[in-house]
């Protein structure tokens, strides 16, 4: 069953665009990447699901439920963690989680406190006194504390320190492996490699791309890197390589196409050194904003 | 400079409700006098009230079949609304920074608090001072047609100085309340209790004669317009008390403003 | 109707409760403290305005009020307790949701299993809560200090009951009203001088008319709509302009809950 499934997404602010006919799905246990630049859509997406706003046009189903008319139901196996975090800043951290827990009429006690131990969470500091990356804290624990069956990230790990970040990650692995689906959105690249099955890439408000994020590799460009004395770059000029360039006696380029073209080219000269790699998504994602 | 520009321009909306709503005032309090003018009959009756209640409606001492009189009963509602202005655009805009979360900001560029209080204070004055002309000029127009005398005009300018004088106290207070609180929620609810208390101390005071001394404390009694009226100007003792409380509230909104932490 | 939103949503207006109750306590008694003083003054005034024809009367609102009696006298005073109730009701009313988004925190509320209705609803429910409470000590006060004061006079609880059980009608108005131009404009950004706006505005208008004689503008502020020194006069309320202001209310309570279900919450910046 899909755990979300967005068709023909439509928002606008007033004339200004939010996002334009926007379509996927999500299927059940998988870790969604939504990847795109600042002001692309992602933010908007995240909110029409948890209807905070009302679409312009178009249709948004989570657990099988229009999430127009089914909001609260919804929002009952959801957890949100919003990409800033502004909570009621006259309340101390434990009152305010025990605030969101009682929304969800289980005993989250148990969980509350384990969650926060391995956050590193103190429990009985004042909101308004925590830095930014303590009020994440407090937001990830209360977005986790009712064990939701999805996970709205939003931006999640600006703000932690790369300890905390993996800390952070190895969590929403573990929650994953329980079968939680994971909606994450996300402008740093590298986290989303490392995370998730698939992603989505937005531009502008549409989607451009969606796909595995194996294939997306794969399918896409090689990287291609030659050392060699008295390299002539003429000798790559084969269709499908892409960006070559000469440094230090080291020959970069990317390439689509049969790999044994350039095997092949390869061959007729005395190689010191040859790799060839998978491009990182930041290099595919160049690509789609060319 | 930038600044005061900037603050004029995030005012200006404020300023035109607030101008709005005294210009209905205006208007509507002009449309009623058309039932006094001149009536004989009112007069008399007029005359014949206690002052004990003609104090109790702040209507002694006028007589409202002239223009002049009337108007000496509308001023304390000029007045209260200009307080409530001022008072407002003075905490607004010192604590909308640390509201909006732009204090952070608006506070690391390269200027000194006291530059950031000076460029916010003038702007609200500016505010101030542009109500006032509003008052002034929409009251003309309001009564031309009753065809006003040399009188009416004196005591118009006069009453419209005193009110600026009352702008400026609640202005001063409402920059020190911004300044001066820690949360800045709090100096919206001191500004409503200053100003409600400060009316209510108005009215008691001419109540009863031994609450007369409680006049020192409101200045909604500092220009009263029965005494404006007769005199033909604003008392000096006043005056010089404005004056004293006006520079101690700037004063002490600048000492606070550069001590304090600021939060977000 | 949520409880946690109702007790949290309460419990954050606790402290501006019991200052408004403080205030308005020490109001009444200060005020009514100089009945006596004034009963004896105003006794020979209404011999003197007995004299005068009626229109002439009504024209300075004199009609209505007579400062010689309890009730008269208390009608005077209520005047300003209701300015008070309605900037309290007009705040409460200003921030019921506004203060959620600009302070951010509507995301929070907004993405918990509840519906939007259920939050306005309990949101609703504990400002009247609060306001209730203020109320209950504004009926407490009131009958102390007449107790207190009001000497050798006499006076008819029925009316007094009758004025203090429009104050409920009073908030509600204020309540409603805010609650409404909050969620028509687009952000409210600062409360206070909303609330002091429509609280003031209102009050003033009343007091010219209460002055000068209209009808056109009993039929605008609420101050008219249950007006303390006509309530006391004719120991009723005037029926058609307090179905007018229930009716406002409830148009107020009925496009609130229509914005602020369609409504978008504004995101952070």
């Amino acid at each position: 069953m899909s755990i979300i499934e967005v068709t023909n997404l439509t928002k606008f602010y007033g004339k200004s665009r939010g996002i334009v006919d926007v379509s996927f799905s999500e299927e059940e246990g998988e870790i969604f990447g939504f990847i795109g630049p600042n002001g692309a859509g992602k933010s908007t997406t995240i909110r029409l699901l948890l209807s905070l706003i009302h679409p312009t046009s178009g249709s948004a189903k989570v657990f099988g439920k229009d999430v127009v008319t089914h909001g609260p139901e919804i929002r009952r196996d959801i957890g949100y963690l919003p990409s800033e975090v502004f909570y009621y800043e006259g309340m101390k951290v434990i009152e305010l989680l025990k605030y969101s827990a009682s929304f969800y009429g289980k005993d989250c006690t148990e969980r509350l406190h384990e969650l926060s131990e391995y956050m590193e969470l103190e429990l009985n500091r004042r909101i308004s006194d925590l830095s930014y990356g303590n009020k994440k804290k407090v937001g990830i624990v209360q977005g986790l504390l009712h064990s939701p069956k999805l996970l709205f990230l939003d931006e999640p790990t600006s703000g932690l320190d790369p300890l905390m970040q993996r800390k952070f990650f190895d969590l929403i692995r573990k929650e994953n492996a329980r079968g939680v689906t994971v909606f994450f959105s996300s402008h740093i690249l590298g986290e989303v490699q490392r995370l998730c099955n698939r992603v989505g890439i937005i531009r502008e408000g549409k989607i451009v791309e969606i796909s595995d994020i194996r294939t997306l590799q794969q399918n896409n460009y090689k990287k291609v890197n030659v050392t060699a004395d008295g390299l002539n770059p003429a000798t790559f000029d084969l269709p499908g390589v892409n960006n070559l360039q000469t440094e230090d006696g080291t020959l970069h380029f990317f390439f689509k196409g049969d790999i044994n073209a350039v095997l092949q080219k390869i061959s007729t000269i005395q190689v010191a050194d040859v790799t060839i790699e998978e491009p990182t998504l930041e290099e595919i994602f160049m690509h789609y904003y060319e | 400079m930038n600044i005061f520009l900037r603050e004029l321009k995030a005012n200006l909306k404020s300023l035109l409700i607030w101008s709005a709503i005294i210009i209905l005032l205006i208007f509507m309090a002009g449309a009623k006098y058309s039932a006094f003018a001149g009536d004989p009959e009112m007069l008399k009756m007029l005359d014949s009230m206690p002052k004990a209640l003609l104090d109790a409606l702040s209507m002694s001492a006028f007589n409202l079949t002239t223009i002049s009189g009337f108007y000496g009963v509308m001023f304390i509602y000029f007045a209260l609304m200009a307080a409530i202005a001022a008072a407002m655009w003075g905490s607004d805009s010192i604590s909308k920074e640390e509201r909006d979360k732009t204090v952070e900001f608006s506070l690391v560029l390269p200027v000194t608090r006291s530059r950031v209080v000076t460029a916010k204070g003038l702007a609200a004055l500016v505010n101030c001072v542009v109500f006032v002309l509003i008052t002034w000029v929409v009251s003309l127009v309001a009564v031309q047609s009753y065809n006003p005398d040399q009188v009416f005009y004196n005591f118009l300018a006069l009453e419209m100085q005193a009110m600026f004088v009352i702008e400026l106290i609640f202005l001063a207070i409402g920059l020190l309340l911004g300044c001066a609180m820690k949360q800045y929620k709090r100096s919206g609810s001191t500004a409503v209790a200053i100003i409600l208390t400060a009316y209510f101390l108005s009215i008691v005071s001419v109540m009863n004669e031994k609450l007369d001394f409680l006049k020192y404390f409101t200045p909604f009694k500092f220009f009263d317009a029965a005494a404006l009226l007769q005199s033909g100007k604003l008392d000096a003792t006043y005056l010089l008390l404005s004056a004293a409380i006006i520079i101690v509230c700037v004063a002490a909104a600048y000492w606070s403003y550069n001590k304090r932490d600021l939060y977000i | 109707m949520n409880a946690n939103i109702y007790r949290h949503e309460f419990r954050i207006r606790l402290k501006s409760v019991i200052i408004w109750s403080l205030a308005l306590t020490f109001l009444i008694a200060f005020y009514f403290a100089m009945f006596p003083v004034f009963a004896d003054q105003a006794a020979l005034m209404n011999e003197l305005l007995a004299k005068y024809p009626p229109e002439l009367r009504a024209a300075f609102g004199m009609d209505n009020m007579d400062l010689s009696t309890v009730l008269g006298f208390y009608s005077f005073i209520f005047m300003f307790v209701q300015l008070c109730l309605a900037i309290q009701a007009g705040n409460y009313g200003f921030g019921l949701v506004s203060i959620e988004e600009s302070e951010l925190t509507a995301d929070f509320l907004l993405s918990k299993p509840v519906s939007r209705a259920q939050v306005l609803t309990s949101k609703l429910l504990a400002a009247l809560t609060s306001l209730t409470l203020t109320n209950l000590v504004v009926w407490v006060s009131s009958f102390v200090a007449i107790a207190l004061f009001r000497g050798e006079h006499e006076y008819e609880p029925g009316t007094l009951i009758l004025l203090l059980l429009s104050i409920v009608i009073f908030q509600l108005f204020f309540l409603s009203v805010g609650l409404v131009i909050s969620l028509l404009v687009k952000r409210v950004r600062s409360v206070t001088p909303y609330a002091l706006g429509l609280g003031f505005g209102s009050y003033v208008l009343s007091a010219f008319s209460g002055v000068f004689g209209a009808v056109a503008l009993e039929l605008i502020t609420p101050f008219k709509h249950l007006d303390a020194a006509s309530i006391v006069k004719h120991a009723a309320y005037d029926t058609p302009l307090v179905l007018l202001n229930v009716a406002v209310t409830l148009v107020a309570l009925a496009v609130s809950y229509w914005l602020y279900i369609r409504r978008d919450i504004p995101a952070v910046s």
